[in-house]
């Protein structure tokens, strides 16, 4: 309510006596006092029309929607609240259009008169608007002098007085009304963003997912989740719905919470967001959709699995310091219900995988063109020496200084948070008679570890299977081929990964097999299966061959 | 464990007796295979013995199941007899315990 809000005194000086100081001073203080504009408002019209020694007195105001006048307040013997004078129309509409005093002694020979109301007969009108520094806000108006006098212009100077502080009071009413209105909406805002902000999961200690969400304003079109299964994996996803609004923050909020419904149930991600996407597909509105990247981390195998439905790249930065760029291999959700989204697995051994919303590459370096995922890399390079969680916030504080334009999000999948120690291995040729001292290296290692004669036992027998599965299935047979066995030991698990370079197989057919049926081929996968607490297949980090990942609980 | 790997077969009280030593692994399991189903071809009874057995993998089970599940094919005797302990320990590992007629020797086989 600044120097806007200040109405001004159209035309020259006005003359006024003592009366009209008097009025001046019980209608400004009368509006000063008021919390109720319009009950003063109606008071005022009654004593304007007294001291006017008019008839009838009204007030219009212009509704902003299509520039009318509406009658808000009169007094008189006929009531015509709620009357509407077109824009420009009438005497009221002159008035206004010409932010001046109009002084129409007969109506009869002024064509812009709109004639006589619900039987009042109008003989002569004096019409002031309502001037603000935004404009005219509406008109003062009396009519018919009593006695059969005519108004003069004294009286015009009079109402256009009268005018100011009824402007002030109006505009400050309106004003108040708008910061009330936009601080309601403000309040509202904000409550949402807490509500979004409690779908957020709690940063956890000592966890392998550490994520941040920066929205573009109060409210995020962003979300992310993890959530821990029973069986030990932690299932994670990471939405970005299309738009930044209000209609984006509710559909984020149905997106996330069918997310976190569906990853529940521990359900392979490919059949995840194929579910997921078939719900949004009925709920969405048209032109409305969600990229989403969900899936499962095992800290014991550390193995990723994940689908992507149209998400920027997933930036898998290894050990070794090289970057794989795991791009997305379905559509966004909520296109099309038919849609297939392939799992795609990635192991960390050691390294990190980082995914971010389009927000991350399209923020605006210095030479305001995005930095794309090639800045990302950089961005992931520079802090590679980093805490994982350090590392996240130390991308953030980059970003920040950049220009973000859209909501932001990162989440960052990482192994080294309890390094696991390499007890040693051994490498050699797919020959079978060479099973005889991967038995013996399991057993060494598995002995040392801690583990009893039977736990040793089975898992040699397990380890002798996955070597004898690579030489006759891997390999085919040929002994010629390379085979590497490794032995990690972290606080809670002996890991063994064992590496082949054959043609990459497909993991998703190899599961156990049913027990009940008797037959002689296909036992291996099961002993390993009921010996090791974890297994899973992977591709190796430089694509070449597989990796089998097993692990088993210390004792 | 010192053990050499090999299977010798022997006529024993009636039966066909394939005796297995060692590590019985991918390496030579095939042999083993070969001597049992060789020995159901040549009488109505087989009997394995795995006394002598420190270690079995998949396909050394694999053999035992061809093996009994032919002899069953023909209404052949076929059963496993003294299985040490690591033996016995995968053959629970894959539920086959209960699967195999096992014996604690061959009187018992023989009184089956």
């Amino acid at each position: 309510m600044s120097a806007n809000a200040t109405p001004r005194v159209s035309g020259g000086l006005v003359r006024i006596g003592p009366e009209e100081i008097g009025i001046l001073a019980d209608f400004s203080h009368a509006f000063a006092a008021s919390l109720d504009v319009g009950e003063t408002l109606r008071r005022a019209v009654s004593q304007i029309a007294e001291h006017m020694n008019a008839e009838a007195a009204a007030v219009f105001l212009v509704d902003p929607a299509d520039g009318s006048s509406i009658c808000r307040a009169s007094a008189g013997p006929v009531d015509v609240v709620g009357m509407r004078v077109e824009r420009g129309k009438g005497i009221v509409g002159r008035a206004i259009a010409e932010n001046r005093v109009q002084l129409v002694r007969d109506t009869a020979t002024d064509p812009d008169y709109l004639g006589d109301q619900k039987g009042f007969h109008t003989r002569s009108i004096l019409s002031a608007p309502l001037d603000t520094a935004d404009g005219p806000i509406g008109a003062l108006q009396v009519l018919n002098k009593r006695d059969g006098a005519l108004f003069d212009s004294h009286d015009a100077d009079v109402l256009r007085l009268l005018a100011v502080p009824t402007a002030l009071a109006l505009n400050n009413a309106r004003l108040t009304r708008e910061l009330v209105e936009q601080n309601r909406i403000k309040r509202e805002f904000q409550l949402a963003r807490q509500m979004q902000k409690t779908l957020l999961p709690a940063r956890r200690k000592d966890f392998p997912i550490v994520a941040v969400n920066l929205p573009a304003r109060e409210i995020s079109g962003d979300f992310y989740d993890y959530f821990v299964l029973a069986d030990g994996r932690i299932g994670f996803c990471l939405g970005d719905v299309s738009g930044k609004g209000m209609d984006a923050a509710l559909l984020m909020v149905r997106a996330s919470s069918c997310l976190r419904w569906a990853g529940k149930d521990a359900m392979p991600p490919e059949e995840w967001l194929r579910r997921v996407n078939i719900e949004l597909c009925e709920t969405v509105t048209r032109g409305m959709f969600v990229c989403v990247v969900a899936g499962y981390y095992d800290p014991t195998t550390s193995v990723i699995e994940f689908a992507n439905g149209g998400f920027p790249p997933l930036l898998l930065r290894r050990i070794d310091g090289s970057v794989l760029e795991l791009r997305a291999e379905g559509p966004p959700l909520g296109i099309l219900d038919v849609c297939e989204f392939p799992s795609q697995r990635v192991a960390l051994a050691g390294g990190s995988l980082y995914a971010f919303s389009d927000g991350v590459t399209d923020v605006r370096g210095p030479d305001r063109v995005p930095i794309g995922i090639e800045g990302v890399r950089a961005l992931i390079e520079r802090v590679a020496a980093l805490s994982p969680r350090a590392r996240v916030r130390s991308i953030i504080g980059q970003l920040r200084k950049m220009s973000l334009a859209d909501d932001t999000t990162l989440m960052l999948i990482s192994d080294d948070q309890s390094p696991a120690r390499y007890l040693g291995g051994i490498a050699g040729y797919s020959d079978p008679d060479n099973l005889r001292l991967v038995r013996r290296a399991v057993a060494d290692v598995v002995k040392l570890v801690g583990f009893d004669e039977r736990a040793c036992h089975c898992m040699v027998l397990a380890v002798d299977e996955a070597v004898a599965n690579v030489i006759r299935h891997a390999y085919q047979g040929s002994v010629e081929g390379r085979v590497e066995l490794s032995f990690w030991l972290d606080d809670s698990y002996l890991r063994f990964e064992l590496r082949d370079f054959a043609e990459t197989v497909d993991f998703t057919r190899i599961r156990p097999r049913d027990l009940s049926e008797c037959r002689p081929g296909g036992l291996g996968i099961n002993l390993i299966d009921s010996v090791m607490d974890r297994w899973s297949f992977s591709e190796p980090h430089d694509g070449v061959g597989n990796l089998l990942t097993m692990c088993k609980h210390l004792p | 464990m010192t053990a050499a790997n090999d299977c010798s077969v022997e006529d024993k009280q009636g039966f066909l007796v394939v005796s297995v030593r060692g590590e019985v692994d991918l390496s030579w399991s095939q042999r083993l295979r070969k001597q049992i189903l060789d020995a159901l071809a040549t009488t109505r009874a087989v009997v394995v013995d795995l006394s002598q057995v420190s270690y079995i993998d998949s396909s050394g089970i694999a053999a035992l199941v061809e093996g009994f599940q032919n002899a069953r094919g023909k209404g052949q005797h076929f059963s496993l007899v003294a299985v040490s302990k690591p033996v016995h320990a995968v053959l629970e590992l894959a539920r086959l315990d209960r699967v195999f007629p096992i014996h604690a020797n061959l009187e018992d086989a023989a009184r089956a």
